[in-house]
């Protein structure tokens, strides 16, 4: 009965002990952030890649702040290696390639990216091919049109890439407003896309340029491809030099309406003349009562009691 | 009803010089000053954790602070009224009332400065009022007429005063080291010839003239702190003229509830006799009159349009959650004082004494009704907010100190008829030769 | 063989030269080579870095624009109150997209640190009349250009920007509260007691752009979020939002965006029939709202997350 007893307390405890395993291994599973890696040209120069961890808490995906990440170029040795870096406050890190890379990287149209963070097992990779846009634009009887041509190194030669998404339109502030009716385009097998520019009238900067901008974001092949080009097709927009200027009832301080002023400071100085020569009347009465006096009186002014 | 005895100058000197403060005074003042206290504790509590110990949040951000801040300022124009106005109409019968009315003034004022401190959620940043202070702000307006106003009753009240300086410094029983050097600092170059007088009133002649437009700014600006924002019940332009109407009601209550007291405590029988009463009686109803007019002109003519925004504000004051106390307002402060006061038998001193609480009280709650319930009813509906923002109830610690700013204003005036004749001497003694 | 690898050495050197040269001539101007368009001048550190282009070739770099998000300079209190040079910001609310998710109210207060209780988005319950259809309508600081809380402002501490807005600065407020009475979109909250904040929030300088740290007796709003118009970057509220319901732009270049689409703005609002709120008034606020027609989802649907405070009034 006794050793019953001990096996049947043992099961029971095995029973309450299993589900708390469970659940401290899920939290550990939920704690290992995973990272996106983000390839991206701009104007067919720059390069860089945008590493950015994020780690699943309930429903919502949260930054990861401080997460160490090593970013190596086709393998995961120590000479291959592009960058050590830490992720910032918004769980964000950029890199670019090191000079040191420059004959490994001219070596092949086509790379891996890998990323790890100090385990053993890669994070994420990425493939990249070596990619180029372009962006043209042409006048035909006042219409105006863009042409974009992406391209893919294959050797050595300059491939066309066919259904490569992307925007075309105007760089404003925090986006691209498209150029024509359609939000997206996709190159055909020549690689081109050709866009009806039809915004008339749009505003441009102080001299009347705006840039066109064609962006390819998150292509599995290519990664992020930006052009832009600076065109004078804008209407000048004239800053406004006279904001600060203006006399209103909003305006600061140093601004006051003059009809405000006027009114204020009359009011003011008139009430105030007034109590400062009251003041003074004051001080005259004080100089009355130091003279040798003449005889005391109780009834006010006008009836001269004589002593 | 005339003073048929003729008194001698000695006698009403004797009468009205200040008295000491008998059992009844020391209660009194000790009560005031545990009441005050309370209210300085609970501004302690207030600074250390800032305003959240009262109830006042988002929507209601005005509470009793300024709604008594407003009642303040109210009183003080009574300044204006009973001195300047009646002495400029050459009304005799207010001359004894005119101290009164001008130290209510002052500690009004001084109070509804503190009160509007106490409001501030930086005091400390009270000084960027004059450092960075913009003209376009209803509030610098009030600050500068405020100030103004101040200085104006300080005046009107030092003036007068230095013929009694001169009696209380050639007492010859001296009535204390410290009240007798106070007395020689503040007026012993006043030796009564007839040049000082004349001076003296000349500038209280132009004193008198220059307070009454100043007060009428001061309530007119106050209550365009209300008037010039867009929200139902503030947005009107009848505001400048109804509230000045309520300051002088109230102005005139509040004297009326003084001289009585002044009148029962210093045995003042002979100088507040009962034709003041019944004066300050017609007073106190054809301003009550006038008041009741202006309330309906601000309430009748939007409920008979009954816009949106206004709608469910009016609704509330009339007939829903704030019916009971607008109701309670209007009759105590209004209504049924006209009704006591009409009458010649309600124009004796106690029936005036009650009409007089009834107003300063119904005076009180109109304050708060036209600041709170306002606030209730924003343009957009209120979400996205916790449940308690919804209601306003002030906390035990914005009672403390509105209760603590009106005992330290009743405090001053009693300090002050403890130390100065709270009837001027001179002026009665004169006015007594002239009629004799 | 020789003559050609010399030769085409020497091509290649030339060639690195003249990039060099370009790209640090293109570098020595303080714009972010990576995002030209961020808005404003970026920190410069002086230290420079080399990488490589896409072809190969050897770039100097300063190591500021290295950062995801670049440093700016510290900007100075009347810089501050002057505000962006060029810009006119403007809001479009699209209120047929908008189903009470409340992601704008999570990502604003987080960002911000505001208390419990502050909400500077608020997402009301509208219905114009009886018998219209009940709506969502996230209410932001609408930015006026005749604003009523910088009208009544005793200090100063409100004003009014070249940019289009309406910043408050809470080491100047004296906490008298007169703006919020005259706000008649109630969009003003007040620090009623010391704000909870991070340890590093609280260590920061106090900056108006970011309106952080909050203090304790002062009043705060909606900013439109210029620190992020400095980075270049959209308010919180708009990169927030699942639905798209934010649209936020510039004036100036007539174009708004909620970071997905973008539209340009005389259109948008024309071809949609955008309004103001309380047009009336005369406040001339900077947030348009399209109305809702043919909405995406029905108004039930938003009233799952809806505020239990305001459940509770419902059912009175």
């Amino acid at each position: 009965m006794n050793q019953l007893h001990k096996i049947a307390i043992g099961i029971i405890w095995l029973f309450c002990y299993l589900p708390t395993i469970s659940v401290t291994a899920q939290d550990s599973v939920k704690q290992a952030p995973s990272v996106a890696l983000r390839y991206f040209v701009h104007n067919n120069n720059i390069q860089y890649l945008l590493i950015q961890s994020r780690v699943k808490v309930g429903k919502k995906f949260q930054a990861v702040p401080g997460y160490p990440v090593q970013l190596y170029l086709d393998s995961n040795i120590a000479e291959n290696l592009v960058a050590k870096s830490i992720t910032n406050i918004n769980g964000d890190a950029k890199v670019v390639i090191p000079a040191v890379l420059k004959d490994k990287w001219n070596a092949s149209p086509r790379h891996t990216f890998i990323a790890l963070s100090g385990a053993e097992e890669d994070l994420t990779s990425i493939e990249i091919t070596k990619a180029k846009i372009l962006l043209d634009t042409t006048t035909i009887d006042s219409i105006r049109t863009l042409n974009v041509k992406v391209m893919f190194l294959q050797n050595n030669d300059w491939i066309p890439a066919a259904d490569v998404e992307m925007k075309v339109g105007v760089a404003r502030a925090g986006g691209i407003l498209p150029a024509g009716e359609e939000a997206t385009y996709t190159t055909d097998s020549t690689g081109t896309v050709t866009v009806d520019f039809k915004r008339d009238n749009l505003p441009g900067d102080v001299k009347g340029n705006f840039v066109l901008v064609a962006k390819v974001e998150d292509n599995d092949l290519y990664g992020n491809l930006l052009i832009e080009k600076t065109v004078p097709w804008g209407i000048a927009v004239k800053p406004d030099l006279h904001f600060f200027d203006q006399r209103t009832l909003w305006s600061t301080r140093f601004k006051t309406p003059v009809w405000l002023l006027f009114m204020a400071y009359s009011i003011v100085m008139i009430v105030w003349g007034v109590i400062i020569y009251l003041v003074f009347l004051l001080i005259k009465i004080k100089k009355a009562g130091n003279e040798k006096a003449a005889p005391l009186k109780i009834v006010p002014g006008k009836v001269a009691v004589s002593d | 009803m005339k003073n048929t005895t003729t008194l001698t100058s000695q006698q009403i000197t004797l009468d009205l010089l200040p008295q000491k403060f008998g059992r009844r005074g020391i209660i009194w003042t000790a009560a005031l000053l545990l009441i005050a206290m309370v209210g300085a504790f609970a501004y302690y509590r207030q600074v250390r954790y800032g305003l959240v110990v009262t109830h006042m949040r988002d929507y209601v951000s005005w509470g009793i602070y300024i709604s008594n801040f407003v009642f303040f300022v109210a009183i003080s124009l009574v300044g204006s009224l009973i001195t300047a106005i009646l002495r400029l109409a050459n009304v005799h019968w207010a001359t004894p009332l005119t101290r009164i009315a001008e130290i209510i003034a002052v500690s009004a004022i001084v109070f509804a400065s503190i009160i509007i401190v106490v409001d501030m959620g930086r005091p400390e940043r009270f000084l960027n009022l004059m450092i960075h202070g913009r003209l376009q702000s209803p509030i610098m307006w009030d600050v500068i007429v405020i100030g103004t106003y101040f200085f104006i009753s300080l005046l009107l009240l030092y003036f007068p005063l230095l013929p009694d300086l001169k009696i209380l410094i050639g007492l010859k029983e001296k009535p204390g080291k410290w009240l007798n050097k106070l007395y020689r600092f503040q007026g012993s170059f006043w030796k009564g010839t007839a040049d000082q007088f004349r001076l003296s009133d000349k500038a209280i002649n132009i004193l008198c003239i220059i307070i009454i437009p100043v007060a009428f700014c001061i309530h007119t600006v106050t209550s365009w702190l209300f008037a010039t924002t867009y929200r139902p019940g503030w947005d009107s332009t009848n505001f400048g003229a109804y509230f000045i109407s309520g300051a002088f009601l109230v102005g005139a209550g509040a004297v009326v509830v003084a001289m009585y007291i002044f009148r029962k405590a210093y045995k003042l029988e002979k100088y507040i006799y009962e034709k003041h009463f019944e004066k300050m009686g017609r007073v106190v109803v054809l301003l009550a009159l006038l008041y009741l007019y202006f309330n309906i002109n601000e309430y009748l003519v939007p409920a008979f349009k009954m816009k949106k925004p206004e709608e469910a504000h009016l609704t509330q004051l009339f007939a829903g959650e704030y019916a009971p106390l607008f109701w309670f307002a209007i009759m105590i402060g209004m209504i049924i004082p006209i009704c006591i006061l009409v009458f010649k038998k309600g124009r004796k001193p106690l029936p005036v004494f009650i009409a007089g609480i009834m107003v300063v009280i119904g005076a009180w709650f109109k304050r708060y009704l036209i600041v709170t319930p306002t606030l209730l009813h924003p343009f957009l509906p209120m979400n996205d907010v916790p449940e308690s923002y919804h209601h306003y109830f002030p906390s035990w610690e914005e009672w403390a100190i509105a209760m603590g700013s009106l005992a330290g204003a009743l405090l001053i005036i009693t300090f002050f008829a403890r130390i100065y004749p709270i009837i001027p001497i001179h002026e009665t003694i004169s006015e007594n030769e002239s009629t004799a | 063989m020789e003559d050609n690898s010399t030769s085409r050495r020497k091509f290649l050197s030339a060639g690195l030269m003249a990039t060099v040269a370009t790209v640090a001539a293109g570098c020595s101007d303080k714009k972010n080579p990576f995002d030209k368009y961020a808005g404003d001048d970026v920190k410069a550190s002086g230290e420079t870095v080399k990488l490589l282009s896409v072809d190969g070739q050897i770039i100097e770099m300063d190591k500021a624009f290295l950062k995801p998000v670049p440093d700016l300079p510290h900007l100075s209190n009347s810089e501050e109150r002057k505000g962006i040079e060029g810009k006119k910001f403007v809001m479009v609310i699209d209120l047929a997209r908008c189903k009470n998710v409340g992601a704008c109210k999570t990502s604003c207060n987080h960002a911000h640190q505001l208390n419990p209780g502050q909400n500077w988005i608020k997402v009301l319950e509208m219905q114009d009349a009886d018998l219209t259809a009940p709506y969502w309508q996230p209410t932001t600081c609408m930015h006026c250009d005749e604003p009523p809380c910088v009208k009544v402002c005793p200090v100063d501490a409100t004003f009014k920007r070249q940019d289009g807005i309406v910043l408050i600065d809470s080491d100047r407020c004296i906490g008298c509260r007169f703006c919020m009475a005259a706000c008649p979109y109630s969009t003003r909250v007040f620090n009623w007691q010391e704000p909870v904040l991070t340890e590093e929030v609280a260590l920061m300088d106090y900056s108006c752009e970011t309106s952080m740290p909050q203090k304790l007796g002062t009043v705060s709003k909606c900013d439109f979020c210029p620190d992020m118009a400095r980075k270049g970057e959209l308010p919180h509220c708009v990169s927030a939002c699942p639905n798209g319901v934010f649209f936020f732009g510039d004036q100036n270049e007539d174009s708004v965006t909620n970071g997905a689409e973008t539209f340009r703005f005389s259109d948008l609002i024309k071809d949609k029939a955008g309004y103001r709120l309380m047009e009336d008034l005369g406040t001339k606020p900077r947030v348009y709202y399209l109305p809702p027609v043919n909405r995406n989802f029905p108004f039930e649907s938003g009233l799952e997350n809806e505020n239990a405070d305001d459940r509770m009034q419902h059912s009175k």
